[in-house]
């Protein structure tokens, strides 16, 4: 749009008009400005709720001991088993989805030729786009139906919802590693799979490791590829194996959010400030290292 | 330049992590589930959330007296059904009795009572004591959305003396596949011809607008912030959250306090236990020979396979032995009625037919 | 000098050690890289496929019984095996539209904010602290929903928009901590911050010189976001506005948990309601194999077509109207 708007010479008087325009515009400022504000301010809300109510409920032995339950599902030890099988579980989706998704965008930015690479982010963007409930129903009726709940299925249900993250970060990230390298490489008579490999990942290793980041900050809250896949868990003791369904926080955080004992409320809001800090710690780090290696691909 | 992290040690990094884990799961203590020869160690079981604080309750004395862990998923009677349908459990909770259908899809399950119960109308409105009277009509109309405000007539009728607030009444249902639910809706069919054709009585039904809740907590838990709401819930969380109850009235007439006594009169109308085990013994609405039966008492049933795949078959029929003979002495500080002797009798015939 | 395509022949070759490798080694790697990416990407095509694939064939019975018009039967009932979508199929459509009503202008502010108006010192902080909102787990937002949102709106917010709006259908009926006004501001709070960014990147493609030009021409910052900023950003606004959506109606968790679940159609912004995300993850467990589970896959089938179209016709839109 390079043409004046037939406006232009009206603008160019200073009238009455000039005055209502100037402060219309200075609403519109402090509007956009109140919006940011408030966004901000809904975040600080969320977060300061779950830190000043979990924060009394937090304790060592929280974190460390694992629950002892009494007949209602009070529980008067600790979430450590929670924490455990959630670790296990992001460990194993994320030893899934992120080769996986690292070898995708390889595929797609050196190997695949135009169209195929266009039809294979077509299908991860379908895949980002389904809702994680719908995952789970899907896993539930391919792993769960006719063996039974297990710590494998949800971590696959989980590896699912990480692989078009990890991908389709890795994939930008590999997109911006300047062609001058490619063609160094090329230059040095180095085979492509040499150029891959010694060249190129170890430039985008920082947005590589980014894109893990940011898949793993995504599936440690899920609940939805979890609640019929690695619900019904032991409460005794620490569960590590993954053929039975393991404890997990964002399951019992949803269980102890439901019920009418403010006991139970204060124990959900101690996990959830554990996931929540967990979460967003990883986020802000891969959003930073993100940037920064942008900034040095670009140049 | 700046450092390059070699693609080799990423990869190396990786691999190292998910053989980490691979040796810790494998080798992790903890629930695993052995498959074939040897004795079973845990057992796994899912369903009803009324049973739910007894299963709790027997996890610690039993895995001491037989060395086996019992995990129990509180996920709602329909839901443990559709558990031991699929076989994904090793045993199911339900306090409702399977249907025919169910039955057959079950493909020989046996359904034998293991605790007795019962389901309370529990209410949260500011300015109403508890105790308060209802008939199965009244309760009816309030689920159907006849009955909106808690200083209706007809509430008012049944309650002359207590000052009843125009709160509007919310009445509050489970969204699972719920024994209480059966047990409630079964007593509401039989009081009201209009609830039975419009409602009828299911583990789940279709409830006319009120708020749903998930399990029996979570119905405590929208009944606890909700004023001027109305549930029906097992006696067990009732008791434990102090929630207002009220009386319901009985075919004799009478509006008996629920607890062990009434839910044990109620129990004792049975004579004859059928031995088939798949009908269920109802004792929603006890006849009026029964002037102190509470209304709204339920067995509630674990379900297991005649035929378990793996060798749990034995593990099972030691705990449920177990449950329904020393297990239940920890029945009345849940509000657990002990199961008559009848039954138990019964239940133990049913059990032979477990392999 | 050696060529792009090195030669046992050349003796260049053999002396320099980096490139002293065997044959064998550069043909197995070129071929195994090629193979196990390809593999990769056919796995995670073939796995969309098979999704849904699979889920289609379990709706089936419900399909075939049901066909089109479970999108507008309004019973849901195991009892009698009737099971019609509409009143979460209503649920999940006014839940999203309003959280896509509030968010979208609330989100086009903050675009404007973080590109035309923050100090450049804030420019980074804020726009990262909006899209940490994203990052917020589901489940913590609905246990914010109904321990600290719920109260405020059954106690506070609902009996005052009552007491001042009641006359509108849509703030009529009993305030409720539970209810579709709760699932609302939860969604809102959730689809803001991926329109915010999808916006704020839209925005900061404007050609600078079309800007400059306007501003030289005497327009005011809010004129010379009006003809130039906004007019070329619509194309990515909707693209941006569509993701949001897709989010929105694949939400769960956090909708069952403040949402009241209830199959009915109310106008009321205060009564529960359902969603279709919503009454799977509730009802799914309890649904016996048979029409009803397949009912609720039916419910999951919809969700995934109408979110699978909303994240690729925002793709698409985006990647086609920014200039980049």
């Amino acid at each position: 749009m390079a043409t004046a708007p037939p406006e232009a010479n009206v603008l160019l008087r200073k009238t009455a008009g000039t005055r209502r325009r100037r402060a219309v515009s200075r609403a519109v400022d402090v509007v956009c400005t109140v919006a940011a504000l408030a966004a901000v301010a809904v975040l600080l809300l969320v977060i300061a709720s779950v830190a000043v109510k979990g924060a009394p409920a937090l304790s060592l032995r929280l974190l460390t001991e694992n629950p002892k339950v009494s007949p209602f599902g009070g529980n008067t030890g600790g979430i450590a088993n929670s924490i455990v099988g959630s670790v296990i579980l992001v460990v194993i989706a994320s030893v899934i989805a992120v080769p996986m998704g690292v070898m995708v965008a390889i595929y797609t930015t050196e190997f695949a030729p135009p169209k195929v690479a266009t039809g294979i982010r077509f299908a991860l963007d379908i895949l980002t786009g389904i809702p994680t409930i719908v995952i789970g129903v899907f896993i539930f009726s391919v792993l769960v139906v006719g063996a039974h709940q297990s710590g494998w299925a949800g971590a696959i249900a989980l590896a699912i919802v990480e692989l078009p993250v990890v991908a389709r970060s890795d994939q930008e990230v590999l997109a911006l590693v300047p062609r001058a390298l490619h063609e160094a490489g090329v230059a040095l008579g180095l085979k492509r799979w040499r150029i891959v490999l010694r060249v190129i990942l170890p430039t985008a290793a920082g947005g590589l490791i980014t894109g893990a980041v940011l898949g793993v900050a995504r599936v440690a809250g899920e609940t939805a590829p979890l609640i019929f896949t690695t619900s019904v868990f032991s409460n005794l003791g620490l569960t590590t194996n993954p053929s039975a369904a393991l404890p997990n926080i964002p399951v019992t955080i949803l269980s102890l959010s439901e019920s009418p004992s403010p006991k139970d409320h204060a124990q959900a809001w101690a996990a959830a400030l554990v996931l929540i800090v967990f979460v967003l710690l990883l986020s802000v780090t891969a959003r930073a290292v993100h940037e920064r290696s942008r900034a040095k691909l670009r140049g | 330049m700046k450092r390059r992290i070699p693609a080799g040690l990423l990869l190396g990094a990786l691999v190292a992590v998910g053989i980490a884990v691979g040796i810790a799961a494998c080798g992790g203590s903890g629930s695993g589930k052995p498959t074939g020869s040897g004795s079973v160690r845990s057992l796994t079981g899912a369903g009803s959330t009324l049973v739910a604080p007894l299963v709790s309750e027997w996890t610690a004395p039993y895995q001491q007296q037989a060395g086996v862990e019992i995990t129990y998923g509180a996920i709602g009677s329909g839901a443990g059904i559709e558990s031991i349908v699929g076989r994904t459990v090793d045993f199911a909770a339900s306090d409702a009795p399977l249907t025919a259908s169910q039955a057959t899809v079950c493909k020989g399950c046996l359904e034998i009572p293991w605790a007795l119960s019962a389901t309370l109308v529990a209410y949260n409105v500011k300015g109403v004591p508890s105790g308060l009277r209802f008939t199965g009509q009244v309760l009816a109309g309030i689920w159907t959305g006849r009955i909106t405000t808690w200083s209706d007539p007809r509430i008012r009728k049944l309650n002359p003396g207590v000052k009843l607030p125009d709160t509007r009444i919310v009445p509050v249902h489970r969204t699972d596949g719920s024994g209480d639910t059966y047990a409630f809706t079964s007593y509401l069919s039989q009081s009201s011809a209009a609830f039975k054709s419009e409602i009828g009585s299911a583990t789940s039904v279709s409830w006319p607008g009120g708020i749903g809740g998930n399990g029996n907590s979570g119905v405590g838990g929208v009944l606890a912030s909700t004023n001027g709401s109305i549930a029906y819930m097992a006696i067990a969380y009732v008791f434990e959250n102090n929630f207002d109850y009220g009386l319901v009235e009985n075919a004799a007439g009478k509006f008996p306090t629920p607890g062990i006594r009434s839910i044990a009169a109620a129990a004792a109308m049975l004579t004859t236990v059928p031995t088939s085990g798949t009908s269920g013994i109802s004792l929603v609405d006890p006849p009026a020979s029964e002037p102190a039966a509470y209304p709204l008492a339920t067995f509630s049933y674990v379900l297991v396979p005649t035929a378990s795949t793996t060798a749990a078959g034995t593990a099972l029929k030691r705990f449920i032995s177990w449950a329904v003979t020393a297990g239940q002495r920890y029945g009345p500080d849940l509000d657990f009625a002990p199961l008559p002797a009848a039954v138990v009798s019964a239940d133990q015939q049913i059990l032979r037919k477990v392999r | 000098m050696t060529t792009s395509t090195p030669t046992p022949e050349v003796s260049g070759r053999d002396r320099n050690p980096f490139l002293a490798r065997t044959k064998l080694a550069d043909k197995l790697g070129e071929r195994g890289l090629r193979i196990c990416t390809f593999l990769a990407a056919l796995l995670a095509v073939a796995l969309v496929v098979w999704i849904v694939c699979k889920l289609v064939h379990s709706a089936w019975p419900a399909i075939d019984r049901f066909g089109l018009a479970f999108v507008v039967h309004r019973v849901w009932d195991p009892v009698t095996g009737q099971f019609g979508a509409l009143p979460f199929l209503y649920g999940t459509a006014l839940s999203s539209l309003l959280a896509l009503l509030v968010a979208t202008p609330v989100a086009i502010a903050i675009a404007i904010y973080l590109t035309e108006l923050a100090p450049s010192f804030l420019r980074k902080p804020v726009a990262m602290l909006v899209e940490l909102l994203a990052a917020i787990p589901s489940v913590i937002l609905g246990l914010w929903g109904i321990l600290v949102l719920g109260p405020f709106l059954g106690n506070h917010l609902e009996p005052f928009l009552k007491s001042f709006l009641g006359w509108l259908p849509l703030f009529s009926g009993t305030p409720s901590p539970y209810g579709m006004l709760n699932a609302s501001i939860i969604l809102t709070i959730m689809v803001l911050p991926i329109i915010t960014s999808v916006t704020r990147e839209v925005f900061q493609t404007t050609p600078v010189a079309d800007k400059e030009g306007a501003l030289a021409l005497g327009a005011t910052r809010w004129e010379m976001i009006k003809l130039v900023v906004l007019p070329q950003a619509r194309p990515g606004l909707v693209g941006a506005v569509m993701l949001g959506l897709g989010r929105a109606i694949g939400e769960a968790i956090a909708v069952t948990q403040v949402i009241g679940n209830a199959a009915q159609i109310k106008a009321s912004l205060f009564a529960s309601g359902g969603t279709a995300a919503a009454q799977i993850a509730s009802d799914f467990p309890s649904a016996n194999p048979g029409v009803w589970q397949a009912s609720l896959i039916y419910l999951a089938v919809i969700l995934l077509v109408f979110s699978a179209l909303a994240n690729i016709a925002a793709r698409l839109i985006v990647r086609h109207g920014t200039v980049r």
